[in-house]
């Protein structure tokens, strides 16, 4: 390289970021003498001339006049008159301006995107060895620290401690033992324009515009007439929805007298009756429904339907119901009516109330048949479509309060029905298997109520025995 | 509305006061530069440039032109502000207040109190400060920390030329002494100005940013900084109130502690070292007022406990920055 | 030099109340009654009366720690100092400055100071705002042989002479600063020759001796006020008592204190110069001494009596209008 040299813009005073060449007074190709002036550049506080510091000759204008760089940017390039135009350009082309961002300038960094790593490490896996008081002899980890990790059993060695010296707190410890934070996002907010004529905090300003209230000539509660939150929450329209401390005492607890509609008036005539006419006895049962469930799996993949455990459960009732010929019965007064097929009702809980409505010749339907007529029942009853013979000549009915979270429960017979069977939860229970091992295994809890009139203490445990088989080996009732 | 540097906020304000109040009286070093050599007065107009042409204006009596005597001249602040003048004296850097500290803490701080209440002293005591364009350990520093500790002083940091502006036109008016602290790397930061007089109430903060996950509490240049950081951080979904101080004494705890309850979540950014400063006493004041609201543990985003280092590389990794903030408030989020 | 029956009355009564209210003051502290630190003046009267007879209430005057004297001859309520000192609820700083910080605004006192060098900056900032207002009004910052050392002092000289402030740099030497000795602290042959050096006119003067302060005083006052620049004066003085009380003084010579009280006595030297010329007779000034006394007498009682300021207090006067 021959004689080229770097004309930058110069740095005037700690603060000067950037200047303008306002005048190219040498012009391009021109030369100079040491001691005039090459250009005059501006700031935004000065304005000054660029003496030349030597004789030479400008060769290339980088930078037009008017035109704004930072400090350490290349304005021209100055060569002797032999050095080839080529080398200038090639030396334009790959200057590199020296980096004179300050930790203000330009080049100060924006905001990191990606969430840090916390430093401290996850409890670890199950299978290392049990954590003990002498786990943790030489590690800098401070006395409540060291017992919360024993007792919670986290391997403090993995913790990157926060305290000095990289001491392990409680507070680590307390971290790494916990889930990882699941938080609820709400994301920024438009800053409310200000009107800094009305004194109020910043929170009270926006409360204000959240809810459309207009703070001109409001006087506020705070030190000098500042408006408060407080101030904002009294000129709300509902004043009532913030907690009041006596709202107990305030309330109106005056009840609403509303008269009971007419299915509402037979359902409660029928359950009275039943309930104070037909002796009732209860015979409780668990069922192992694991491979019911299994079943119901697979049999609704293969069959291409989706029917509902309780669809299974009513063609299981219905198979065991016309096993039991003395428990398919209808009961009137002193007549016993036995059927030949299993009419089940289904207890559905409709916006009106609870109704049954029954599924008939069970025995008779495959289990999508079931399904369908099932989900017609319920829409049925979800638009007040159900008919009179929807309702008549069913002989049980299954009702199931399990999806609602209820254990077990004892229903009331929808007479003239010989029975019904109250469907509980399911619970995971640990079962002994025949080999003597040990399993967890989803028990149904079951409960019949049957009329004593017609059906005795034996027929309904008879009755109950065959379900039960029936549910746990599936295959049975298919 | 017009748009203007800080710097030129601040002088503007000074001409105001000056053609309102014949009674206030502007002391300091090179305010007017150039006195007594043949360059003449007003030859460099104030180093800082907000003093141009006051001199030109108000004369010698009012633009006071001083050696480098900085506990005479903040001395003679006090005695101007006692018998009836409203001074605004200039401290060039804020780091020389080590050479005048006992004229502010002992003395003007002081007056009205010992004196039983009897005494007035509205004197304004502008300081240049901060980080950032690698004038070193000496000539870098944030002394707010250590101000607003001082009972008797009021202490202001504006952080943008419309804040400047009013709330230096109610420190002038203020009857009680007041630091004005002025950050060197916001002086050339633009903004809109309204026109005609204003003031800025203080213990009055702005909200610069909104949001309900997060609040960032930060004063002078580390306003711009947290709102950087908060506008990254609104296109990850996160959204964080950033709540400017503007004055450090008397503080706005009203608007920091209502946004506390809202967010559950604190980071508080201060260019000064971490020890017994502004950062410490707001966390010290939201965990010990808002507590039960707090989600996750307070988080200090500070310089460390080192003067200011020179080289570029060193000064970046000094101060806080945009995405330390982000960490910070990323920091709040993954609390366990 | 003319100055009035009067005047001369009133220069002594001023006098004798400084010189009571000290050694009342030293008896009384005794007691344990009084709290804190406490410096006396006894001995320098000389020098806060010569040169307050100068000065009327828009001139202002800064003191040091050892600021009693200064604060009676501004014409500061002698009763209500005494309260202050006493730390009561309506001492005239309501009890919260004590002896240190003693001050009235509308005396133009701008207050004793704990810090030595504190005061001439503040004098300088008063006599900027007096050249401002430009009724010839001036400040006068009373210092010591100790504050002479002090680089604020020195500031403040060189900002005065600077800015053509019309301030007073009043420097009593009274030998001692703190408990070290002029001949070792101060490097140069005087006081006031440093204060030529820094620009200003200075003065030399006996501070014992009130006819010669008040004499030299007139002419310093008159070139200041005259804005022809700020001024110095030395005072040759003494101090009876140690740097606080409390102080052993085991830095004092032999039978020096003796000697002072016989040789060096402002008071004795009035009544002498007064006598010799005829200037008021002994009747008077007696009679002035049983009133001071009785002034005295009666402050003391009062302050031992009244009340002090409450807890509440502790919060007040801080700020003027805070949040």
């Amino acid at each position: 390289m021959k004689n080229i040299k770097a004309f930058t813009m110069p740095k005037w005073g700690i603060e000067m970021q950037e200047g303008t060449i306002s005048e190219w007074v040498v012009k391009e190709g021109q030369s100079f003498k040491k001691g005039e002036i090459i250009a005059l550049i501006e700031t935004d506080k000065i304005s000054n001339e660029v003496e030349a510091e030597f004789d030479g000759v400008l060769r290339k204008i980088v930078t037009p006049s008017g035109q704004t760089e930072p400090v350490g940017a290349l304005l021209g390039v100055f060569g002797d008159t032999d050095v080839p135009d080529g080398e200038i350009e090639t030396f334009a082309q790959s200057f590199e301006a020296a980096d004179t961002g300050t930790a203000v300038g330009r080049n100060s960094d924006s905001a990191a995107p990606a969430p840090v790593e916390t430093s401290v490490a996850e409890a670890p896996a199950p299978s290392a060895p049990a954590i003990s008081d002498t786990s943790f002899d030489n590690l800098n980890i401070s006395p409540k620290a060291r017992e919360l990790a024993i007792e919670l059993q986290v391997d403090a060695t993995q913790i990157s401690g926060s305290g000095r010296n990289g001491r392990i707190t409680y507070q680590d410890v307390h971290q790494a033992s916990r889930p990882d934070a699941a938080v609820d996002l709400g994301g920024a907010l438009p800053v409310p324009a200000d009107d800094e004529s009305i004194f109020a905090s910043p929170l009270a300003k926006r409360l204000a515009a959240m809810n459309g209230i207009d703070l001109k000539g409001v006087t506020g509660s705070g030190a000098r007439g500042r408006i408060r939150k407080e101030d904002v929450f009294a000129l709300l329209p509902d004043a009532g929805a913030r907690p009041q401390a006596s709202l107990a005492e305030n309330a109106d607890n005056t009840p609403q007298i509303v008269e009971m509609d007419k299915i509402r008036k037979v359902i409660a005539k029928r359950l009275t009756e039943a309930k104070s006419t037909i002796p009732h006895f209860y015979i409780r049962s668990d069922f192992d429904v694991e491979n019911l469930l299994e079943f119901r799996r697979i049999g609704n993949k293969v069959l291409s339907t989706k029917a509902s455990l309780n669809d299974y459960l009513v063609k299981a009732v219905g198979r065991a119901l016309v096993e039991h010929p003395d428990v398919n019965v209808q009961v009137h007064d002193d007549k016993i009516h036995y059927y030949p097929h299993a009419n089940v009702g289904v207890a559905i809980a409709a916006k009106s109330g609870l109704i049954t409505p029954v599924v008939k010749n069970v025995d008779l339907m495959d289990i999508s048949d079931i399904s369908r007529a099932t989900t017609q029942l319920i829409k049925k009853a979800n638009t007040g479509k159900l008919g009179f013979a929807d309702l008549e000549g069913g002989t049980l009915t299954i009702s199931n309060l399990g999806m609602m979270g209820v254990d077990q429960f004892d229903a009331i017979i929808n007479p003239p029905q010989g029975s019904i069977l109250a469907i509980g939860g399911i619970s995971r229970v640990m079962t002994e298997m025949e080999d003597g091992s040990g399993e967890f295994r989803s028990k149904l809890s079951v409960a019949m109520s049957c009329d004593h009139r017609a059906i005795d203490g034996a027929a309904g445990a008879k009755f109950m025995a065959t379900l039960k088989s029936m549910i746990e080996d599936p295959e049975l009732f298919f | 509305m017009a748009e203007l540097m800080l710097r030129e906020a601040i002088l503007q304000t000074l001409f105001a006061e000056m053609e309102r109040d014949e009674n206030v009286v502007v002391l300091g070093e090179d305010i007017v530069g150039g006195m007594g050599t043949e360059g003449g007065p007003e030859a460099i107009g104030g180093i800082w440039g907000t003093s141009t042409g006051l001199y030109d204006k108000f004369g010698g009596d009012r633009v006071i032109d001083t050696p480098i005597s900085e506990s005479a001249i903040i001395g003679a602040a006090g005695g101007l502000g006692l018998t009836g003048k409203r001074p605004v004296a200039e401290i060039m850097f804020a780091d020389f207040l080590g050479v005048c500290m006992d004229q502010i803490w002992n003395q003007m701080a002081k007056f009205r109190y010992m004196f039983g209440g009897k005494t007035e002293c509205p004197a304004v005591v502008r300081m240049i400060y901060g980080a950032g364009l690698n004038a070193a350990a000496q000539h870098s520093q944030a002394p707010h920390g250590i101000l607003t500790s001082m009972p008797g002083l009021k202490v202001v940091m504006p952080s943008t030329p419309a804040d400047a502006k009013g709330l230096l036109t109610t420190a002038i008016r203020d009857q009680d002494p007041v630091i004005f602290l002025e950050h060197k790397a916001l002086y050339a930061e633009k903004g809109e100005v309204p026109e005609g007089e204003y003031t800025i109430p203080f213990g009055h903060a702005r909200l610069a940013h909104a949001g309900e996950d997060v609040t960032i509490v930060a004063a002078g240049l580390m306003v711009k900084f947290a709102t950087k950081a908060a506008q990254g951080l609104a296109e990850q979904g996160i959204g964080c109130d950033v709540i400017d101080l503007r004055t450090t004494s008397p503080l706005d705890e009203e608007a920091i502690l209502d946004s506390v309850e809202n967010t559950g979540r604190l980071v508080v950014v201060d260019e000064s070292p971490p020890r017994c400063g502004l950062a410490t006493d707001i966390v010290s004041l939201v965990t010990n007022k808002a507590y039960a609201s707090l989600k996750a543990p307070p988080e200090m985003v500070t310089s460390p406990h080192t003067p200011v280092p020179f080289a570029r590389e060193l000064e970046k990794a000094y101060l806080p920055s945009p995405g330390k903030i982000a960490d910070a408030v990323q920091r709040t989020l993954a609390w366990k | 030099m003319q100055i009035s029956e009067d005047a001369l009355k009133q220069a002594y009564r001023q006098m004798k109340t400084i010189r009571m209210f000290e050694e009342r003051l030293h008896d009384e502290i005794m007691t344990g009654e009084i709290a804190g630190f406490t410096h006396l003046y006894a001995g320098q009267e000389a020098v806060a009366v010569g040169v307050c007879e100068h000065l009327d209430y828009n001139d202002t005057i800064a003191s040091t720690h050892r600021g009693h004297g200064h604060c009676i001859a501004k014409g500061c309520d002698v009763r209500g100092m005494m309260l202050e000192i006493y730390g009561r609820a309506d001492g005239i700083c309501k009890g919260k400055g004590g002896s240190m910080h003693i001050a009235d605004i509308e005396k133009g006192m701008l207050g004793a100071n704990g810090i030595v060098g504190g005061g001439p900056p503040i004098v300088v900032g008063a006599a900027l705002a007096a050249k401002l207002y430009g009724d010839g009004r001036l400040a006068v910052a009373f210092s010591g042989d100790g504050a002479c050392n002090q680089g604020t002092t020195f500031e403040a000289m060189n900002l005065a002479v600077v800015t053509n402030a019309p301030a007073i740099f009043a420097f009593e030497n009274n030998h001692y600063s703190e408990h070290t000795g002029v001949a070792y602290a101060v490097g140069s042959k005087d006081i006031a020759s440093r204060a030529e050096s820094f620009g200003m006119k200075a003065w030399r003067v006996d501070g014992c001796d009130f006819f010669k302060v008040y004499e030299t005083m007139g002419e310093v006052v008159d070139h200041v006020r005259a804005g022809k620049g700020p001024a110095a004066v030395e005072f040759d003085t003494e101090r009876f008592f140690g740097h606080f009380e409390g102080d052993p003084q085991n830095y004092r010579g032999e039978g020096e204190i003796a000697r002072l009280r016989e040789e060096r006595d402002s008071i004795k030297i009035f009544r002498e110069h007064a006598a010799k010329n005829k200037l008021v007779s002994k009747k008077d000034l007696d009679a002035i001494d049983k009133e001071v006394s009785d002034l005295i007498d009666k402050s003391v009682e009062e302050s031992r009596a009244a009340a002090p300021p409450t807890a509440e207090d502790v919060l007040t006067d801080v700020y003027i209008d805070y949040i």
